[in-house]
């Protein structure tokens, strides 16, 4: 966590991620958590601040885009995905990581998330599931449990519960971990796979939400997660249908760690077929290309 | 026989009609090139349903010795393939026009009957698709069948048309001399013996070489010119051509073009790429711009360039889908909540189109600003025939180079400065990092609820107007400049009162018209238009909408209020008749 000293980089340290604005989330809230991790994880990635591209979406994780270094963009609620994924598109050379709530991604936006998925652009995740919408005062979210009595769902939703991670598997994701924001080093761990992962990686994050969900505080987590890639015996991460299997359990035994990853998935601007033999980015190309359309403009004669 | 017609221009017009997937777009293209390479100025105009199979459409070639750039509603000659397109576009042929079809058995009512007997309809039933297959050709072929017709008609020389043809199938090489064949034989053919129709133009050999181009293809040049390097959309008419263009040539520009899962995805991958730094620009119709406000409003607060055509057609809702408009200029000018700092940018034909997209970009990264580049289905897929494409503008980026970005601290990104443009470094370029935050935010970025804060910032955004303003050229004002008569639009509209315009002020020398035409449209300059006012012009607003949108930013903007307007707003565009005789009652009254 020091500079390096054998290289000529300037290898960051946690310190290069530090924002004076005050954190304005409740006392015990699982975002701090989940934001020392991400440090930790670009800090352990060696990616400096003006090399990380972060995307946050409305919600209470969003109100964190001032506390942190890096180049940021808090933009629209339900919508990171879609901005991240062209922002990725841009710039391959910078990693891109998009935040988002359980209401942004499986309410507001969750066909932008089918679609990302779908396009496996070079995106990091990291999905806060706190069951609920916190920032606007404890509704119920497409990830709350029906048990679970809300604001403007006082007797509890009506519609059952998404299981994200189930739904992700599904659209074979190329990449799904999941986590839980009382344990920073595992979480660490995890973005860090999900950093190191060519294409889009869905990290789900289990998150404390000590205002409106008193169900599952950490202390709950904590007695049910279990990390399959250290306690499932030969637990195989390329194999979907066993992900799938231990992804199911969302109240007894709950899995975290890498579940899935598909090493051969092409990312997003691999795949472009007429942009095969670049080496360049969209980013340092914009000159005028006024020969080609004059040729295009020929064509018309 | 043009002296014979109704139309007040010297022009010729042919159109083909028939069932949606008979072909009846590539016969009308094959026309116009033919045409064009005959040594004349054509115009072509599309009309087609919103089906793939079936219904009635067209393509009307107007072709003269003079440029052309907007249809007429009556046609000379038609050539017609099914039995609907027929009945429907029978009232479109002019005075002593020429019905050619190989429509057995045909039945018109009473009306139809009348309106034949009126106006000297010339109806010949031949048997184009016997003739095909007689040649050695197939049943879809009868159309070029028609085609060879037409040119002994009008006792054009065959040589272009079959080079044309040629080219039209080179990737089907079987097919070409069955078609080649058709086309002999529909220009040797002798019963029943066709009228001839005699043109008056002078062919003009230098037109050979000119283009013919629509205006989206004309938009997707001037993206590649700008160096635009991603183009998200969702298919929209008609916006869809330009999306499916950019995609034909993706291979040569080397452009990311990508159709995504819905219009509000395709507003925020935009924004994202141009976060980033590229240069990414989107496209669609009114209904899916709709889905897209929130994003011109967050492109608004964060300062994030965001350039996005809008190509018009009727609305409210679904509307005509497949039809012309000018009424979602309102959308462009108010959509997206809260207050910001926009322009808007109307294009009008090939020069426009090709110029406006790059200059779009220079004012969206200039400004840090959304700029909104609206079109019509009229513009956007209509066949223009023009020499060349003007010259590129010079991109201008007004980013920090990477010695500057060195000096720069965070508060830089957002600072408030007198224009209100604050500087532009890239995400990778400096340690200065910063937050686009559609939060309202401090200088750096960071989020703030402060009062005095809050206001400083909300000014600084809306002040870039006025240097926005001062920059921005004046309306053009084309035609007689002494004219005491001026007509005042944006859009197509342009289009149709140039035609007229011309031959207006050729014929009428003692009351010559003058047009005002608003390529920039928000926000609006007023020099001219009260340069105008205060000369006591008769002002005269068109416009393609019924609300007259444009008179009414006039008004709100300089206080004048149009005693006259003229607003079509029935899917179709004006047509030269129609101006034409708009011109005649302002002669009169």
């Amino acid at each position: 966590m020091s500079h390096c000293t054998t290289c000529t980089t300037n290898h960051p340290t946690i310190a290069d991620y530090f924002s004076e604005n005050l954190y304005t989330w409740c006392t015990n809230c699982g975002n701090f958590g989940i934001h020392s991790a991400v440090k930790r994880a670009l800090v352990a990635e060696a990616i400096r601040p003006e090399h990380a591209v972060l995307c946050f979406d409305i919600g209470c994780n969003g109100n964190g885009s001032d506390k942190i270094g890096g180049y940021r963009f808090h933009g629209l609620h339900g919508r990171v995905l879609s901005f991240a994924a062209g922002a990725s598109c841009a710039n391959t050379n910078l990693p891109v990581i998009a935040f988002a709530g359980d209401g942004g991604t499986f309410g507001e936006g969750i066909s932008h998330f089918i679609h990302t998925i779908r396009g496996n652009y070079n995106v990091t995740f990291i999905f806060h599931n706190n069951m609920n919408y916190g920032l606007t005062q404890g509704q119920a979210s497409p990830t709350t449990k029906m048990r679970m009595h809300m604001n403007t769902s006082p007797d509890g939703p009506t519609s059952d519960t998404l299981n994200a991670m189930r739904l992700a598997l599904t659209m074979d994701v190329s990449f799904a971990a999941r986590s839980f924001s009382g344990d920073v080093k595992h979480m660490t761990k995890t973005i860090q796979a999900g950093l190191q992962h060519k294409g889009f990686s869905f990290i789900e994050i289990f998150q404390a939400c000590p205002s409106y969900n008193k169900e599952t505080p950490h202390e709950w987590y904590q007695q049910r997660v279990y990390d399959v890639n250290e306690k499932v015996a030969d637990y195989d991460t390329s194999n979907k249908l066993w992900a799938h299997e231990l992804a199911e359990d969302l109240e007894e035994k709950i899995a975290v760690g890498v579940l899935y990853q598909n090493k051969n998935a092409i990312p997003f601007m691999d795949r472009q077929e007429n942009r095969q033999g670049f080496t360049t980015d969209l980013v340092s190309e914009v000159i005028s290309y006024e020969s080609v359309a004059q040729q295009l403009f020929d064509r018309k004669r | 026989m043009q002296d014979n017609n109704s139309n007040p221009l010297p022009r010729l017009t042919i159109k083909v009609s028939g069932a949606s997937g008979q072909g009846i777009n590539s016969v009308g293209e094959v026309i116009a090139k033919s045409l064009k390479e005959a040594g004349f100025y054509t115009f072509g105009y599309r009309e087609y349903p919103s089906l793939i199979k079936g219904g009635y459409s067209s393509h009307q070639v107007d072709f003269s010795d003079q440029p052309l750039l907007a249809p007429s509603e009556k046609c000379d000659i038609m050539i017609t393939l099914g039995r609907a397109a027929l009945h429907q576009y029978l009232p479109s042929l002019d005075t002593n026009g020429i019905l050619i079809h190989c429509l057995p058995h045909l039945n018109f009512n009473a009306a139809e009957q009348k309106f034949i007997t009126d106006n000297n309809i010339n109806i010949i039933e031949v048997p184009a698709q016997e003739i095909a297959v007689k040649v050695g050709g197939l049943a879809v072929m009868t159309n070029v069948v028609l085609v060879g017709m037409l040119w002994q008609m009008l006792g054009i020389e065959l040589a272009p048309i079959e080079e044309i043809i040629r080219k039209e199938f080179a990737k089907k090489p079987k097919v070409i001399d069955a078609n080649i064949a058709c086309l002999q034989a529909g220009y040797t053919n002798a019963e029943p013996v066709l009228p001839k129709v005699s043109i008056s133009f002078v062919p003009n050999i230098a037109l050979v070489n000119d283009a013919l181009i629509s205006g989206n293809e004309a938009i997707g040049l001037g993206a590649i010119t700008a160096g635009v390097r991603a183009y998200f959309a969702y298919p929209m008419t008609p916006s869809s051509s330009l999306l499916s263009y950019l995609s034909n040539v993706y291979h040569e520009s080397g452009m990311l073009v990508k159709q995504l899962e819905d219009e509000i995805s395709v507003a925020q991958a935009t924004i994202g790429a141009m976060f980033m730094g590229t240069r990414a620009l989107t496209g669609t119709a009114g209904g899916g711009f709709d889905l897209m406000a929130e994003t011109v409003s967050l492109s608004g607060m964060t300062e994030t360039p965001f350039v996005c055509i809008i190509a018009q057609r009727p609305g409210p809702a679904t509307g005509l889908p497949t039809w012309t408009s000018a009424a979602d200029l309102n959308i462009a000018v108010y959509s997206g909540h809260g207050e910001y700092t926009r322009l808007v940018i109307a294009a009008s034909d090939i020069e426009t189109c090709y110029t406006m997209i790059q200059h779009a970009f220079n004012y969206a990264e200039e400004f840090q600003i959304p700029v909104l580049v609206l079109t019509e289905k009229q513009i956007a897929e209509s066949l223009f025939q023009v020499a060349d494409l003007p010259p590129a503008v010079p991109i201008q980026r007004h980013l920090l180079s990477n010695e500057e970005a060195q000096k720069v601290t965070p508060h830089d990104r957002f600072k408030i400065t007198e224009s209100g443009i604050s500087a532009r470094w890239l995400p990778g370029q400096s340690p200065a990092t910063y937050n686009g935050n559609s939060d309202e935010h401090l200088e750096d970025g960071s989020l703030t609820e402060e009062a005095a804060t809050s206001k400083a910032m909300y000014d600084k955004r809306i002040r870039k107007e006025k240097l926005l303003l001062d920059k921005l050229p004046q309306p053009t004002l084309l035609g007689f400049e002494a004219a005491a008569t001026v007509f005042v639009g944006w859009g197509s509209v342009k289009n149709t009162v140039i035609d007229c315009m011309i031959e207006w002020n050729k014929h009428n020398p003692q009351a010559q018209i003058a047009y005002l035409h608003y390529d920039y449209v928000w926000p609006l300059k007023t020099d001219a238009f009260n340069e105008l006012v205060q000369q006591q012009k008769r002002l005269i607003l068109i416009e393609q909408n019924a609300y007259g949108q444009l008179g009414n930013l006039i008004t709100q903007s300089t206080g004048y209020l149009f005693k006259e307007k003229i607003l079509k707003y029935d899917g179709r565009p004006f047509f030269v008749e129609e101006v034409w005789a708009e011109l005649e009652k302002v002669h009169t009254s």
